[in-house]
């Protein structure tokens, strides 16, 4: 059933949304009851936000709430929990609120912030995680993991279960490491750095942010890599099983496990490497325009 | 070759050994030619200094422009709406001389800079001018691309690279606007207060 049902068919009634009046700058203490596949939903616009998994049924808030605030609407109907730091309509200059939440490890996440930083561990559902100007660290594992910022940087650690983890920043920069299955990233200059394991899918995208991706294809697998001015570097683990077309406008092309790029026309700039490696399973895909790529063995 | 064309030859070569070996100009013509040389250079050089100078006031003309435009949207942060405009102007899409971009695309990027120049002024300051600079950087992307594309029309790398960065430019400002949307607050330059 999806969220939206949920929510329309248990009815305003039967909310159990118990919003909780906090003095301005005093402390949280919330906790409730949760199903342990549930869905938590947490909105708070500066200060930070940290979520923990744990093994108990329940969500728990602590933390501090920002002077000036409203209050904290903290409630659970039916699977869905909501945390969200409310704000006065007409007021300026509210402190940011620090927010500690434990859920339930199964539980799916979401979070939205402005500039609150937003730290996830041990959260084994799907997440997805917004956040205008902060940092957003997490943990991936099998569910799809989401992260978006404009400028705050992206930092996800995998534990080399394959999952579905996409990462679009604006000017952010992302660190990923031992991320294994599909993995998707977008930028316009952010410098993203991957650390992949076994790697199904990949298909990175960047104006004029670095990409460095580090992965082992697997059968199959599909890489598509382009970027407009920024430079590409794919060093692939172990022997490659994979067919290649690699190309760029401008652009340097280095490779270090197969024959040398040549060039498109004798007369326009352009320089293109394609060949095979072992049964070519795999298919790897470079473009850039003036970016220089670069394909070595890790 | 026959004996006729031997002799036709044989006269061409005695024709030609008859020739002077050098032939003087009716009158001197190099101090005429060397004046030109000298003054054609003259130009040259005086072109050269005024396109140096251009250059010059136009990087310290735009480099004044932009520390005063920034100096001012950090003194009024509440007044960006003037920064809104800038962010979402939209210049004319193209896909190199010989193409036209789909009217629907162009209706969607319309659609969705206007909504963003509403958000726009809740983002903190900082994001905003990465903002500006990020789609400005994607702007500059695919005049670049176009540019490439009417020297090498139909270039099939090209071609790709440009559908993809509009498509790029899109989704920024959709996630943008997404981002925005989310949170009706904005958090303060230094990210510990809330602006509302």
């Amino acid at each position: 059933m999806s969220i939206e049902r949920a929510w329309s068919t248990t009815g305003v009634a039967l909310l159990v949304l118990a919003p909780v009046t906090a003095f301005a700058g005093s402390a949280i203490n919330e906790r409730s009851a949760a199903d342990p596949a549930g869905q938590v939903e947490i909105s708070n616009t500066a200060g930070s936000v940290v979520v923990t998994g744990w093994n108990r049924n329940e969500v728990e808030v602590t933390g501090e709430l920002g002077d000036g605030s409203e209050r904290l609407e903290f409630g659970t109907a039916g699977k869905v929990t909501r945390i969200k730091v409310i704000l006065p309509k007409k007021s300026y200059g509210v402190d940011g609120s620090d927010l500690i939440v434990k859920v339930p490890a199964g539980s799916s996440l979401s979070v939205n912030t402005v500039s609150a930083d937003v730290r996830v561990r041990g959260v084994g559902g799907a997440q997805r995680l917004q956040s205008v100007s902060a940092d957003i660290g997490t943990e991936a594992s099998t569910e799809d993991v989401e992260c978006k910022t404009v400028s705050g940087d992206v930092t996800v650690a995998g534990n080399g279960t394959r999952g579905l983890l996409t990462i679009t920043t604006v000017s952010g920069d992302a660190n990923v490491t031992d991320a294994a299955g599909e993995v998707n990233a977008n930028t316009v200059s952010g410098n993203f750095n991957l650390g992949l394991r076994e790697t199904t899918r990949s298909r990175l995208r960047s104006t004029s942010g670095d990409l460095t991706l580090a992965s082992r294809p697997v059968a199959d697998s599909r890489f598509d890599i382009e970027s407009i001015s920024g430079d590409v570097r794919l060093d692939l683990a172990g022997p490659p099983d994979a067919e290649f077309d690699v190309s760029s406008f401008n652009g340097e092309i280095r490779n270090c496990i197969g024959p040398k790029p040549v060039r498109t026309s004798e007369y326009a700039p352009g320089r293109e490497l394609r060949f095979r490696e072992g049964q070519g399973s795999a298919r790897i895909r470079i473009k850039t325009l003036n970016g220089d790529i670069s394909v070595c063995r890790k | 070759m026959t004996p006729t064309e031997r002799d036709a030859t044989r006269r061409l070569d005695e024709a030609l050994g008859r020739l002077p070996r050098s032939v003087d100009p009716a009158q001197d013509l190099w101090p005429v030619i060397e004046a030109r040389l000298q003054s054609g250079e003259r130009r040259s050089r005086a072109r050269w200094a005024w396109q140096a100078a251009a250059a010059v006031l136009l990087v310290v003309g735009s480099s004044v422009l932009t520390a005063s435009l920034m100096k001012r949207d950090e003194a009024r942060v509440a007044g960006s709406r003037e920064a809104a405009a800038g962010v979402v102007e939209v210049t004319p899409a193209a896909y190199g001389p010989a193409y036209a971009p789909d009217p629907g695309y162009l209706a969607a990027r319309q659609q969705l800079a206007k909504m963003l120049e509403s958000r726009v002024e809740r983002l903190p300051p900082s994001a905003r001018h990465k903002l500006v600079a990020n789609l400005a950087e994607i702007r500059r992307a695919t005049a670049e691309i176009n540019a490439a594309l009417a020297v090498q029309p139909g270039d099939p790398l090209l071609e790709e690279l440009l559908v993809n960065a509009y498509q790029d430019e899109l989704a920024v400002l959709a996630s943008v606007n997404d981002l925005t949307g989310a949170n009706g607050a904005v958090a303060s330059p230094d990210g510990k207060r809330v602006q509302l």
